[in-house]
């Protein structure tokens, strides 16, 4: 493949494709076993960082790489300090002064003393990036650059990509947000398996042929499942909220969900949304309100163990540190919550365990080579799998879910998003949350907006559409000068 | 560090709490003018010149070790062999300058103590760098061969026959300064040199607050490792040659628990024990604080069990430290 000044080309396949790979190597991270890489016809030196970032090659990689306990300015410079250097001293006052420049043609005020682990993630993502422009870069580098920004910050970035663009940078972008690289891309590489796929300009594709050179077989789109039940609403409801409020985060938040319903909650990133849910689980207090399970109230401080024993089950944001054991194996992970049920009089009883591990794994379709393989050397997508199907056997009746497909490739996506509509064909009851507005169009039976820590609207889901959650999500503001 | 629980109730006072116990200089300073004000109460002996200087005198080569173990704790490494070094540097040192023994010129033998210092020094980063091993097993198993290779050094004898111009190191002074002092002087200034106006300080805290992220920038995280480690190495030397010769004696059981003390003052000062945060003034006035408490124990009048409490009291000291920094990083997230 290759890249040519001032255009955005963006780099397209599932997780495991090797997008990531190449991207360390173009970057002087890891070495590749053969073959070059050419810059103005001449092969570059790979394998150290400085050499490559000395041509002007600029990565930004997928976790903001920065430094929580160092100010912003030292984020900007450390590794490059060579800008800044008047014999063996580190010249301050240009560092500052650098790094305002910087900052401000990406349009940020920073505050440049402040550690940047104090700062939110999109501004981490912002210093992120300032790093790459401090170099003359020719080559910039974006590995997801908008997996932690919300809708609002992911729009300013791709402005910064823009005026990049303009300058004559040649942008590498990978993202698994397809309606972004339609939007910036000039042309797309598709990567499957390790292997190159093809290279093709914007135009020729549409989503659907896209996804098909990237997963390599056809995927159907939306298909709604439109259950909604007329029935079903009148049914007494899992989960009923009344008045729920915690100072400065959410408040009056009042909303029910029947058996075998999914509701979306939408909206941007720091709405409050996780937060609510935490709350419900029994992971954060909440000042004022009442969560009404089953017909009877909760206990004021309820913990995990209460609403699990309950039958609620949760899947949070952070899969790798919350929700599996990493080391331990995919059988294991996938029967914890469910070890009582194993307890024999001399212990747990491997045979069933073995024999449920098994069922399970297919049930969910995990690609794992045995059931004792642990959980780490799967993909994310398979990883997610676990995390969900550790509940599905327990037939839980209010499932909480926290962005169940981030990171997740298109494949493993379709096949969570199946696991979802299953969960709610048996009757449980599923809170979905997401950042993703087609994910949430195509499962959701109802959709809850939430901004600012309040509920500013509900819509039935086959009604919505994604500018009107949009519209609905974006703070009063926003919206007045929009 | 005593009371975050009448804290809790009282917005303004845990607010003020916050801020001394994460700006950890300004905290300890206040601290230490506390304690000597009720000492100064208690026995007015204790404001004596010649008291303050004996203090001065004892902080200054855990002063000039802190210097390089902070950076070691920075970049999310721990050395705890430092103890074990400096009786085999002393050995080492005793060995080549006595009469009896290498009768080297004093010059050569003070060239080689701190190449010796080095080289251990490098051995540990090596390990831990390249080898791949965690530090607190590399300088645990350091701490006890080093404290063997002494007693081998030694072959069971004291060295008494220190020759006059290494005894000055310890005993001569400048300007009526112990040299001791003025080489702790210079050793801080060189630091924060290091620490604030050169690329590689930054860097050791940039390997130290998120490794991974080092590794992806490109900074080379070996070598920097090596270099704390090597420093360290070479600090301890300094400190040996400034404070060992002290005394007209060399024993093989010089700078047992110094590890101990240095670790304590260390983190006393708000560096952190996960790596990524610390800063200069913090550990100088960790330092300042744990060696003055012996002497502030004796000078209380306590009568004599009160000495013994001196090691409880670091003991203390290194817990209360550890918890705060926990509850600060919490107070923060929330």
């Amino acid at each position: 493949m290759d890249i040519r000044p001032g255009e955005v080309h963006a780099l397209c396949g599932e997780n495991g494709a090797g997008k990531s790979t190449l991207i360390k190597i173009l970057s002087g991270v890891i070495l590749p076993n053969e073959g070059t890489v050419q810059w103005d016809e001449t092969p570059l030196p790979l394998g150290r960082v400085h050499s490559v970032e000395a041509h002007g090659i600029l990565a930004v990689h997928q976790e903001p790489v920065v430094f929580p306990h160092l100010n912003a300015m030292d984020n900007l410079f450390v590794g490059r300090e060579s800008a800044a250097l008047r014999g063996a001293w580190l010249d301050k006052s240009t560092m500052r002064t650098k790094a305002r420049e910087i900052l401000a043609n990406l349009g940020e005020e920073l505050p440049l003393t402040q550690p940047v682990g104090d700062m939110s993630l999109a501004q981490r993502q912002m210093v992120s990036i300032g790093r790459a422009l401090l170099h003359q870069c020719r080559i910039l580098i974006l590995d997801e650059p908008t997996a932690s920004l919300s809708a609002r910050e992911s729009e300013s970035l791709f402005e910064k990509v823009h005026t990049l663009k303009q300058q004559g940078v040649g942008i590498l972008y990978v993202s698994h947000r397809l309606e972004e690289i339609f939007r910036l891309a000039d042309r797309v590489t598709v990567l499957r398996d390790g292997a190159w796929v093809t290279t093709a300009d914007i135009a020729s594709l549409n989503q659907e042929t896209l996804i098909q050179h990237m997963v390599g077989r056809d995927i159907p789109s939306k298909q709604r499942s439109d259950v909604p039940s007329e029935d079903s609403e009148h049914r007494p409801p899992v989960l009923e909220i009344k008045n729920l409020s915690r100072e400065g985060v959410f408040e009056n938040i009042s909303f029910g969900i029947q058996p075998g319903e999914i509701l979306g909650m939408s909206g941007l990133v720091g709405a409050g949304r996780s937060e609510i849910a935490r709350a419900i689980f029994g992971i954060d207090p909440f000042d004022a309100g009442e969560i009404i399970y089953l017909g009877s109230p909760l206990s004021k401080g309820f913990t995990i163990q209460d609403t699990i024993q309950a039958g609620m089950a949760m899947v949070p944001e952070d899969r790798q540190q919350q929700g599996l054991v990493l080391p331990l194996s995919v059988e294991t992970n996938l029967l914890l919550p469910s070890l009582s049920e194993f307890q024999g009089p001399l212990g747990l009883k491997p045979k069933p365990m073995r024999a449920t591990g098994q069922s399970l794994i297919e049930k969910l379709g995990i690609k794992t080579e045995t059931p004792a393989h642990p959980a780490h050397s799967l993909s994310g997508g398979n990883q997610q799998k676990i995390v969900i199907g550790k509940w599905v056997h327990r037939h839980p009746k209010l499932f909480i879910l926290d962005e169940p497909t981030r990171g997740v490739d298109v494949g493993a996506k379709h096949e969570v998003h199946r696991l979802v509509r299953e969960l709610a064909a048996q009757g449980s009851a599923v809170l979905l949350i997401s950042s993703e507005l087609p994910e949430i169009l195509s499962l959701s039976d109802r959709i809850l907006v939430l901004c600012e820590g309040t509920i500013r609207g509900e819509i039935k889901g086959n009604e919505a559409t994604q500018e009107q959650l949009l519209k609905l999500a974006l703070p009063e503001e926003t919206r007045r000068s929009a | 560090m005593t009371d975050t629980t009448t804290a809790n109730t009282t917005p303004p006072l845990k607010r003020a709490l916050i801020f001394l116990l994460s700006h950890r200089a300004a905290g300890l300073f206040l601290f230490i003018l506390l304690l000597l004000g009720i000492v100064s109460v208690v026995n007015p002996a204790f404001l004596e010149v010649q008291n303050l200087k004996d203090i001065a005198v004892q902080a200054a080569p855990v002063c000039i070790i802190s210097c390089g173990l902070m950076l070691v704790l920075v970049s999310g490494e721990i050395d705890i062999s430092v103890g074990s070094m400096m009786g085999l540097l002393a050995a080492c040192m005793g060995a080549m300058v006595s009469e009896s023994r290498g009768h080297l010129p004093p010059g050569t033998a003070i060239v080689l103590t701190l190449g010796i210092g080095v080289v251990i020094g490098l051995l540990n980063g090596w390990l831990v760098a390249y080898a791949g091993v965690p530090s607190i097993i590399v300088t645990l198993g350091m701490l006890t061969a080093l404290r063997g290779v002494t007693e081998i050094v030694m072959g069971g004898s004291w060295i008494t026959d220190l020759p006059d111009g290494i005894r000055f190191l310890g005993t001569g002074a400048f300007m009526g300064v112990p040299i001791s002092l003025w080489t702790a002087l210079g050793v801080i200034l060189i630091s924060l040199w290091l620490i604030h106006r050169t690329a590689i300080g930054r860097r050791i805290y940039a390997i130290g607050s998120n490794p991974h992220a080092a590794y992806l920038a490109g900074l080379p995280i070996r070598p920097l490792k090596l270099f704390v480690f090597a420093w360290t190495g070479l600090l301890t030397g300094v400190a040996t040659l400034v404070s060992v010769p002290q005394l007209s004696v060399v024993d093989s059981g010089i700078g047992v628990g110094l590890e101990l003390l240095v670790v304590t003052c260390v983190v006393v000062g708000g560096t952190a024990v996960s790596g990524g945060l610390g800063n200069l003034s913090g550990v100088l006035c960790g330092v300042i604080l744990m060696t003055m408490i012996s002497t502030v124990l004796i000078f209380m009048k306590l009568g004599e069990n009160a000495t013994y409490w001196s090691r409880a009291i670091q003991g203390l000291f290194i817990l209360g430290a550890i918890i705060a920094d926990h509850w600060i990083s919490r107070q923060r997230k929330s």
